[in-house]
């Protein structure tokens, strides 16, 4: 039985509903879009009692689909001001799932500034005083939270840090992964300032006792689950011991620098001399050398037969941080000029210990060393920069704002965001169907929403010219296929086989068709990659954006990018062809 | 001279393998070289190579011209992290790369 747990923080309530019909069919982002587009008023004031913020599992979470156990993660944004979705993998959607719970609403806003838990089961929701756990490291309260509630073998555990605690706009969500580490986020938006805002400082999902999700046509879905898998076990990038597996996504650091792509030293440059030295194979071998043996990757969520997320060790072969993901590594090191792996680390580890989007955070860095902050390669100030932010200093408190607040107040104008939120690990100069997404997407600037940087970078020399600025088509059908994926539950990174292997893209339509019982088809992917879109884009209309919003920063039409010196041309009206009606 | 940097398995190739580090191969340059003239002189074999290959950060195949001074990067199949989804088969110039899906 499917139903909506809604959670309001003004007197403290938990209400179990029956779905709404119109949402029947409808989960992940296609839902948490849903939700906040027809709950939460536009106009309203993201950190305020009107705004609202939405949880769903995708379509297949909880169930025997491979590498399904993302949840998604709806609301207005602090950061963009517009609709925001994050997703995380983790195993707490999946205990949500098998609770029945499609979505979790949380509104409302408690008027004595204090901090709660909120722990959900099989017998309903309750609150606990969270008074002991703010204003500590992630570390340190999300262990113990879990054992308070049954262990990390029971229950999942969803966090903020200090960040939201102190609503700034570059606090993520946390959640726990698959050993019980606080390292997987929802990160990007600032929603982890909306769950503060809501005085929520962490919820705890215990799925024990609960049923199996229902699958409404099981033959289908074992059809489905079987062809997806198939895909990932045989394509180079997915299958076991495969790029990701070995690599990481950081091995895309060695790639986009020979693409001369690698955002460096606050988009400056487009190759990074230190690239080698950060890039997945140096976390390989520098694991290698410390442990004494050769450390694969290990899946972030249960169900993962991809297993790309790392760990790196100390010198003495202790745990450092997990995960330095692509897009974390080069934050903290081509952004910054810095080539250490163990400062990269230290300042991955802030970030899960303080609740802060990684790539917020790089992207800020870079921007305050423009700023007069401090000297790009100075890891150790870079450090001492993040540990202001975990003090909540004044300092802290404008770096935690992210780079645009930044930008402002230290009056830099080199300022590499769209909508408020900071570019990822991708040049648009050099990479101009990623400038495209950046432009257009609902979310600000995201590599996730539309990752077209492999079909340019990637298609036949002279066909597809990264450097050709006609990009509308790809940018549009990029983002439904994205949205529609973000709904499933499953993880973006199935793409990289599903993309290649027809029947793997025919099995993740069957796994939804199965669990939902509807009669889908690959048809069917880009309406409903088109509907979250669409209402993702009438919130932020309605929200105040226009045209104008879908740029990229002045500097980037200005500035040459070495090694090839373009500058951002894409013409404007390209650009409002991609969603225009 | 044409400086081919290379990357994961294919460091074998080249003196420098620290894959914490650049592994360049340089090679004399001769008339008319291309991607795959170059890629037999060193002795990479072609089922190793993956579709991520750069002559002067540009994407490019196995056909594409190499000029003198060139830098060439060469990842292998197991690192195509990037990739090419574009293509379809007819359509990419590599059928003897072997990786079409």
């Amino acid at each position: 039985m499917d139903r909506l747990l809604r959670v309001n923080m003004a007197n403290r309530t938990a209400t179990f509903e029956p779905l709404p019909e119109a949402y029947r069919n409808r989960a992940g982002r296609w839902l948490t879009s849903s939700i906040v587009h027809d709950e939460v008023p536009p106009a309203c004031h993201p950190l305020g009692p009107n705004n609202k913020i939405v949880f769903s599992p995708g379509f297949v979470t909880g169930t025997a689909a491979p590498t399904s156990s993302r949840i998604s993660v709806g609301g207005k944004s602090p950061l963009t001001g517009g609709i925001k979705e994050a997703n995380a993998g983790t195993g707490w959607g999946r205990r949500l799932a098998r609770l029945g719970i499609r979505a979790l609403v949380v509104e409302g806003q408690p008027v004595d500034g204090r901090f709660w838990v909120l722990k959900v089961d099989a017998k309903g929701a309750a609150f606990e005083p969270a008074d002991a756990w703010v204003a500590k490291k992630l570390s340190e309260v999300v262990p113990v939270i879990a054992t308070r509630f049954g262990g990390k073998d029971r229950v999942d555990v969803c966090a903020i840090g200090v960040a939201g605690e102190y609503r700034m706009g570059a606090a993520g969500i946390c959640f726990t992964d698959r050993e019980g580490r606080a390292s997987r986020y929802a990160g990007r938006g600032g929603l982890g300032a909306v769950l503060g805002s809501k005085g929520l400082k962490a919820i705890v999902v215990d799925d024990s006792g609960a049923a199996d999700v229902p699958i409404a046509d099981k033959a289908t879905f074992d059809s489905g689950r079987k062809k997806l898998a198939a895909a990932l076990g045989e394509h180079a990038i997915t299958k076991p011991k495969g790029a990701l597996n070995s690599y990481g996504t950081a091995v895309l650091v060695n790639i986009l620098n020979e693409a001369g792509g690698l955002p460096t030293r606050n988009f400056r440059e487009g190759r990074f001399e230190g690239a080698t030295k950060i890039a997945g194979e140096a976390i390989f071998a520098g694991n290698k050398e410390r442990l004494g043996h050769e450390l694969y990757n290990h899946p972030c969520s249960p169900g993962c037969i991809i297993a790309c997320s790392n760990t790196w060790h100390h010198k003495d072969g202790s745990e450092h941080t997990s995960c330095i993901e692509y897009e974390s590594d080069w934050a903290f090191g081509a952004d910054c000029g810095i080539s250490d792996l163990d400062q990269i680390a230290e300042m991955n580890l802030l970030c899960n210990e303080y609740g802060l989007d990684t790539i917020e955070i790089g992207g800020t860095l870079g921007v305050a060393a423009e700023g007069g902050l401090w000297k790009f390669g100075d890891g150790k100030r870079a450090i001492e920069l993040v540990h202001e932010i975990g003090k909540a200093t004044p300092l802290g408190r404008i770096l935690g704002s992210g780079a645009l607040v930044t930008g402002r107040a230290f009056g830099v104008t080199r300022v590499p965001q769209v909508k408020g939120q900071s570019m990822p690990a991708y040049e648009p100069r050099t990479v101009k169907g990623i400038g495209m997404t950046y432009a257009v997407s609902t979310m600000g600037a995201d590599h996730t929403s539309g990752y077209t940087i492999a079909p340019e970078i990637l298609g036949v020399s002279g066909k597809l010219d990264p450097m050709n600025p006609q990009k509308t088509e790809l940018a549009r059908n990029f983002q439904y296929a994205t949205a529609f994926i973000d709904s499933t539950g499953h993880c973006l990174f199935i793409a990289f086989a599903i993309l290649d292997i027809a029947s793997g893209f025919e099995g993740v339509v069957e796994e939804c068709a199965g669990v939902l019982g509807t009669k889908w088809t690959m048809d069917d992917v880009a309406r409903i990659g088109k509907a979250v879109l669409d209402l993702e884009l009438d919130f932020n209309r309605k929200a105040g954006f226009t045209a104008a919003d879908d740029r990229l920063p002045e500097f980037m039409y200005r500035e040459p990018l070495p090694p090839h010196n373009g500058v951002w041309d894409v013409p404007d009206a390209e650009i409002d062809k991609v969603f225009a009606p | 001279m044409v400086s081919v940097h290379v990357y994961g398995k294919l460091r074998r190739f080249a003196r420098e393998s620290d894959p914490r580090g650049e592994s360049v191969i340089l090679v004399l340059h001769r008339e008319g070289d291309t991607v795959r003239s170059l890629v037999e002189r060193i002795g990479i074999p072609l089922t190793e190579l993956g579709a991520n290959v750069f002559v002067d950060g540009r994407y490019a195949d196995l056909a594409s011209p190499v000029e003198e001074g060139a830098r060439l990067g060469l990842f292998p199949d197991d690192m195509q992290l990037l990739y090419k989804w574009y293509f379809r088969p007819k359509e990419a110039s590599s059928e003897e790369r072997g990786h079409e899906g």
